[in-house]
């Protein structure tokens, strides 16, 4: 089997990320819920990444996708990174206007302890 | 000789109880009787026993970060007239007798912001993870800014009163750091670094960033500096 520069570096980069995770657990920085999906969603990276054809090919002829398919996956991958940027700058405008609102209140409160 | 009067000393500070009063007390022992924690929604009773240690104490009622926490403390100091402002971490890692070299830094060399710098001199034992990711956040900030600085990431700063003016920040979190800085050139103030040092505990490394956190932070960075 021909061995890629990814199928080594992406299992590593799992590796660190799943490491990671089991310190800020014993950190009690993480939950166990949080813990267990970052785990498992790192872990099935990581085994993509050693065995991509194998994998997809499973998962092509388990739903029947042939290679003309591309296209659409292509587009579908476009639109879901445009609609997960849109959500992450509507996420940064909502924390910056609770970020606002909350020194607003707290320079106020301190303003009315001085009086 | 220092006008110990005119600076207000700003503590961000997050659960922090443990510690806070000891701070305070180092801080006052300086000189400095002007003191703020910026309790940044802290569940535990960080506020209550900075009050009772003689601190103003402004409370955010929810944790925003502790970049918010700064643009906090450089607001209040507009509201006030300050004259200058200098931020320590709450964690006790800094010598508050290093405002001292900054202070002098900043006659000196007639700058507006004074950087304490952990790796202009070498005593005190600074973490291999930190200097590691220091290294990284250096790197990415140096990337941004005109100048070239060795402690992006360093939270003893002293700012005079045209930066307490001018200065505007938007990351609440860590980033706010190397953010400081892209404004401070932006809005053509003269920045400089002094020596200062630090002392690392089990508990003020136990309160730094992790790796997560790290990567977390260097993303929120990049991305408010790109689509800001």
């Amino acid at each position: 089997m021909e061995i890629r520069i990814f199928q080594i570096l992406v299992p590593l980069f799992a590796l660190v990320f799943i490491i990671s995770q089991i310190t800020r657990h014993l950190k009690s920085k993480a939950t166990n819920v949080e813990t267990i999906v970052s785990i498992g969603f790192w872990l099935s990276v990581g085994i993509f990444a050693i065995f991509p054809d194998a994998i997809s090919n499973s998962i092509a002829a388990a739903f029947g996708i042939k290679s003309n398919i591309n296209a659409v996956l292509f587009l579908s991958i476009g639109i879901i990174f445009f609609v997960q940027f849109k959500m992450y700058s509507l996420i940064k405008k909502q924390e910056n206007a609770i970020t606002v609102l909350t020194r607003k209140i707290a320079l106020k409160e301190q303003e009315k302890q001085q009086q | 000789m220092i006008p110990l009067h005119d600076i207000w000393v700003v503590l961000p500070a997050y659960n922090e109880e443990t510690v806070i009063c000891k701070v305070i007390e180092t801080i006052q022992t300086c000189g400095f009787r002007r003191i703020i924690v910026i309790d940044d929604g802290s569940e535990d009773q960080t506020a209550s026993k900075a009050e009772s240690c003689g601190a103003m104490v402004v409370q955010h009622l929810v944790n925003r970060g502790a970049g918010a926490s700064t643009q906090t403390g450089i607001e209040l100091a507009r509201m006030k007239g300050c004259q200058y402002l200098a931020f320590m971490d709450a964690d006790g890692q800094h010598d508050p007798a290093d405002l001292l070299k900054l202070w002098e830094k900043m006659e000196a060399t007639q700058c507006d912001i004074v950087i304490g710098s952990r790796f202009l001199q070498t005593s005190g034992k600074i973490p291999v993870t930190r200097i590691i990711f220091n290294g990284i956040a250096n790197t990415l900030t140096n990337v941004f800014c005109k100048g070239r600085y060795t402690d992006t990431q360093s939270g003893l700063r002293l700012l005079n009163r045209k930066a307490i003016e001018k200065l505007e920040l938007e990351i609440d979190g860590f980033g706010y750091c190397s953010e400081m800085l892209i404004v401070a050139e932006q809005e053509q103030l003269k920045i400089e670094e002094a020596a200062s040092t630090v002392r690392y505990s089990a508990y003020s490394i136990s309160k730094g960033q992790d790796f997560q956190i790290g990567i977390t932070t260097a993303l929120n960075f990049i991305w408010n500096t790109i689509f800001k």
